[in-house]
């Protein structure tokens, strides 16, 4: 990313993307307004008149959610080259990790192959895997061994020892999540010079929204050790640096942990109660960063990948009330999912 | 031959139990191809076999999976043909499965033994490491009081975060070897309640245990003599393990055998899909077949089907082309032609068959650019003597080369020598502007040839107004030929003459009109986009037809480069000379060849194909007694 040319093209092309991003207002007024305007804004007209089921309904969303996401991921591709196209590819895999922990969850649990199939997002064929042969296998092993022969063959050794010593998903899922925030953190490290602090900061706060509710998960829920608690931790966070986190984990209550965060992040999270506003809480942190960084940064990637970030959170939100209401499911429930905040009943 | 088949669209009405036999007599047929007619979806809204789809798309699997292990003979092109039904799929996708679970079992033992060499091979080099260390190794060994030691390997990209873990439990870790991404540590710390917690997070991480033999020191050649043993034991263990897979094939070859013709005879009712619907009992079949073959399915289907059906043809209107599927009829010769037609595209239903015009004119190009007796014979020999390879490509090779021959006789060459036979027409490089100017003519032909292709397929379409306004429509090609024609005129008289101009500026202006029509912008941006495509229009029949002066060029270029092989071999005398002429023409043949395809491909492609048929139709695919149709 040397060029100042494509540098400047970039920025403009986030910055007139940006466009696009909703706000709190946005969102509320989505609640109301016509759902065919909506779902035409959206790229998803037509959905409410072809009378889906639940399982298609979901499975059309997400699609349209990636399908979205990945040409406007292609836009922003376009001027980018080594280093700081990767990590926008990469940032880009953690749709097909979704994809690879379904398979495999399902395969250790026996699932129908429909049903898996059902589960899987559909992804262009830069990121995807060969989902069908994959489908195919009959057992965890097997798709293991089909896994080593892709590009996820490093996480498809990992998980295969995991899979060996202890035979749960979790632990899978939680190896799979270590390796792709790690390799994201690395692909961070390739890059230039001048993108470098950006992009260290905005993973970072990424990486910390993913790591304080999976500490509290592990020790509390999975009353997993401190070292391996630890250990299952992606490093090097924005604010959770790893002599932080290596305390946190030997921290006994949720509340102490939550305590000794350091400010304002402590003062943040004092009101939380449950590891699920703790993850609420992290995530409004995240989006504020990004939003920073989309704004001012003077890394060029640095402000794609938060407008990527950015996009997918709030493309998140709209589909959920757009499936909320052609599912005709009570506003206060839309707006649980859809993370706006719950007004009082009859204002 | 120059069409597509006429097609018909039917509709098979029969009952239910009698869909799996009318697929499987289809597909012997092999000239009826499925489409979904959501016309019909309301009427019969059922899709049935949906369960037998499902176990017929695990068998394939599996034996698709087996075949990696366990190499089937081909099938044979006819074997006697029955119905399968769902609990013979079921039994033999049961069976396959049983068998893949014993294929599947050999490939993960085959994957432990090499991950086991792999560890006897890291281990050999711990030891290496080992032995060069003055420590005593018994010390590592046995059961401590207080300290926990263990020594292994791990990947070396979990190395940093595990080292820091599983200091939270007060452990340390040592690396001191690092090799083929893995690294040698040792771990130790104080004996006691966090043990079990530093093996879980030990798994985790992907920690292999290494057993370092404390007798290393003293006697250090019985503990690599041991290795050898061990690896021994592994080579001997895979090749047992391989033997048994063969006699485990040989084995079971024959059923699978027969496993895989059951579901060649399976496919066709799967590949029915949403063609086949059904109410209850009352089910239909829709899909298309050329005009030809419809008695033939229907008496057929007479013999096969135990009840009462009803068949209904009807031909597909204007209107439903763009769905009717393209069937290109080929036989031995035409068949490599139509390959490289298809490579381009389909063409439409409706729309010429453009294999024979490509065939002429790619073998007389290729004849043109490449003329000489010597080597167009050698060519055609080559494909003779490699048609075990060249397969259905050798009659296309042939062609070549016999045209190239036929052209060398024109030319009078023969490897290169221009004097040792009296040239039929004339050797290229006695008159190139000649040349030049018929390979001028020869695009000029071929141009208007492709145009009337063009205003034919749009009037299959029902597109009269592009047929007659549009780019390479009636008023481009009057408005090509005139510029032509006035050029010619200059060329003799000096005038460009009147009738030519006034024609030039009448068809100029119509397309343009014709442009400004279709063209949806804004008046300013309709103007120019209307007036530079018509300027495009103009400058591409120029261009194109230049295009064409290669043809000339190439015949040119080969005596050129005869000329050059020659010069270089009377450098030389006796067997120099004559190893340079046939290494000079060995080079002639391959690079030239070679340039010359290409070149004579891309006039088809650029010059000819994207003027007349856009190649977006869809191709014939009947069903077929074989395991390819379904992917």
């Amino acid at each position: 990313m040397n060029s100042a040319i494509n540098q400047a093209y970039l920025k403009t092309r986030a910055s007139v993307m940006s466009g696009k991003l909703v706000d709190e207002t946005d969102i509320k007024s989505f609640l109301h307004a016509p759902l065919q305007t909506l779902e035409q804004q959206f790229g998803l007209g037509g959905l409410s008149d072809r009378g889906l089921g639940e399982a298609e309904l979901n499975r059309v969303i997400e699609r349209g959610l990636i399908n979205t996401l990945m040409n406007e991921l292609s836009i922003l591709l376009r001027p980018l080259n080594g280093s700081a196209r990767d990590i926008l590819i990469y940032w880009s895999r953690k749709f097909e990790l979704y994809n690879l922990k379904a398979l495999i969850r399902g395969k250790l649990h026996d699932m129908p192959y429909d049903q898996i199939r059902e589960s899987l997002h559909i992804l262009p064929s830069l990121i995807s895997l060969p989902h069908e042969q994959l489908l195919r296998t009959e057992n965890v092993p097997e798709l293991l061994r089909q896994l080593e022969q892709t590009p996820y063959e490093g996480i498809a050794r990992q998980a295969r020892r995991v899979f060996e010593e202890k035979n749960e998903s979790f632990s899978l899922d939680a190896t799979i999540d270590q390796r792709y925030y790690t390799g994201l953190l690395k692909h961070a490290r390739n890059c230039d010079q001048d993108d470098q602090p950006t992009l260290l900061r905005l993973i970072g706060s990424l990486i910390d929204r993913q790591n304080l509710p999976w500490l509290l998960r592990y020790r509390f829920n999975y009353k997993l050790s401190p070292s391996e608690t630890y250990y299952l931790m992606a490093p090097s966070g924005r604010q959770l640096q790893a002599d932080l986190l290596k305390q946190l984990v030997n921290m006994q209550e949720i509340t102490q942990i939550l305590h000794a965060l350091p400010a304002p992040l402590n003062e943040q999270l004092a009101d939380t109660t449950s590891i699920m506003d703790v993850e609420l809480a992290m995530g409004e942190r995240l989006t504020h960063q990004a939003r920073r960084c989309l704004l001012f940064s003077p890394s060029a990637v640095t402000r794609s990948l938060a407008y990527m970030m950015l996009r997918e959170l709030d493309l998140k939100r709209v589909f959920a009330i757009i499936q909320g209401r052609v599912l005709k499911l009570d506003e206060q429930l839309i707006r649980q999912a859809a993370d706006i905040k719950l007004e009082a009943q009859g204002v | 031959m120059f069409r597509p088949l006429p097609m018909k669209q039917v509709l098979i009405q029969l009952l239910k139990d009698d869909l799996p036999q009318a697929s499987l007599s289809l597909a012997e047929l092999g000239n009826f191809s499925p489409y979904s007619a959501e016309t019909y979806a309301e009427s019969f809204p059922e899709i049935p076999g949906t369960h037998y789809r499902g176990v017929y798309h695990q068998a394939h699997s599996r034996l698709q999976k087996i075949e990696n292990h366990i190499q089937l003979n081909p099938a044979s092109s006819s074997f006697a043909t029955h119905v399968i039904t769902e609990p013979e799929l079921e039994q033999t996708n049961e069976w396959l499965g049983e068998v893949w679970e014993r294929c599947s079992a050999y490939e993960e033992h085959f994957r432990r033994l090499t991950d086991e060499a792999q560890m006897l091979n890291q281990l050999e080099q711990a030891l290496d490491n080992f032995a060069t260390l003055n420590i005593d190794l018994a010390l590592l060994h046995g059961d401590r009081l207080f300290l926990d030691l263990r020594i292994g390997l791990l990947p070396s990209a979990n190395v940093p975060q595990l080292k820091e873990a599983i200091g939270l439990a007060n452990y340390l870790l040592f690396s001191y070897m690092e090799n083929a991404g893995h690294t040698h540590v040792i771990i130790l710390g104080p004996k006691g309640e966090r043990e079990h917690e530093l093996t879980s997070v030990l798994d985790t991480a992907g920690f292999h245990a290494l057993e370092i033999p404390p007798e290393l020191h003293d006697e250090p050649e019985r503990i690599r003599q041991e290795l050898q043993l061990r690896r021994e034991n592994l080579h001997q263990e895979r090749q047992q393990r391989e033997a048994a897979m063969s006699a485990c094939a040989e084995e079971l070859r024959p059923r699978l055998e027969q496993c895989r013709d059951i579901l060649i005879m399976a496919e066709p009712y799967v590949a029915m899909d949403d063609a086949a619907r059904n109410i209850g009992e009352l089910a239909i079949i829709t899909g298309w077949v050329p005009e030809q073959a419809l008695h033939q399915i229907e008496s057929t289907l007479n013999k096969t089907l135990q009840n009462p059906f009803r068949i209904t043809a009807t031909t597909p209107s204007r209107e439903q082309h763009s769905q009717v599927p393209t069937f290109l009829p080929t036989n031995w010769l035409t068949s490599p032609f139509s390959s490289l037609v298809k490579q381009y595209g389909i063409p439409r239903y409706g729309e010429i068959n453009p294999t024979l015009v490509f065939a002429f004119s790619f073998i007389a190009m290729f004849g043109m650019m490449f003329g000489d007796v010597g080597h167009g014979l050698v060519i055609t020999l080559a494909a003779w003597l490699a048609r075990g390879k060249l397969k259905s490509f050798t009659p296309f090779v042939i062609c070549a080369g016999l045209s190239a021959a036929l052209f060398g006789l024109l030319y009078g060459s023969l490897f290169g020598y221009e004097h040792l036979f009296h040239a039929i027409w004339l050797p290229p490089l006695s008159d190139p502007l000649y040349m030049l100017s018929m390979a001028l003519l020869w695009g000029i032909g071929f141009m208007v040839v492709i145009s009337l292709l063009y205003i034919h397929n749009r009037l299959v379409s029902g597109e009269l107004s592009h047929a007659l306004f549009d780019t390479n429509g009636v008023v481009s090609i009057t408005l090509y030929l005139s510029v032509l024609g006035g050029i010619y005129n200059l060329y003799l008289t000096g005038h460009f003459g009147i009738i030519p101009a006034s024609m030039s500026v009448v068809t100029l202006l119509t397309l343009l009109a014709f442009k400004l029509i279709e063209t949806h912008a804004t008046p300013g941006e309709r103007m120019l986009v209307a007036t530079i495509e018509t300027f495009e229009t103009l400058t591409g029949y120029i261009s194109n037809t230049l295009s064409f002066l290669r043809v000339a060029a190439f015949s040119l270029n080969h005596v050129a480069l005869a000329i050059a092989v020659f010069t270089l071999a009377d450098m030389m005398e006796g067997t120099g000379h004559w190893l340079m002429v046939i290494g000079g023409n060995i080079f002639i043949l391959v690079l030239e060849g070679a340039i010359v395809t290409i070149q004579a491909l891309r006039l088809e492609y650029y010059e000819g194909f994207s003027r007349f048929f856009s190649g977006d139709g869809k191709e014939f695919t009947p069903l077929k007694l074989s395991l390819e149709g379904l992917k």
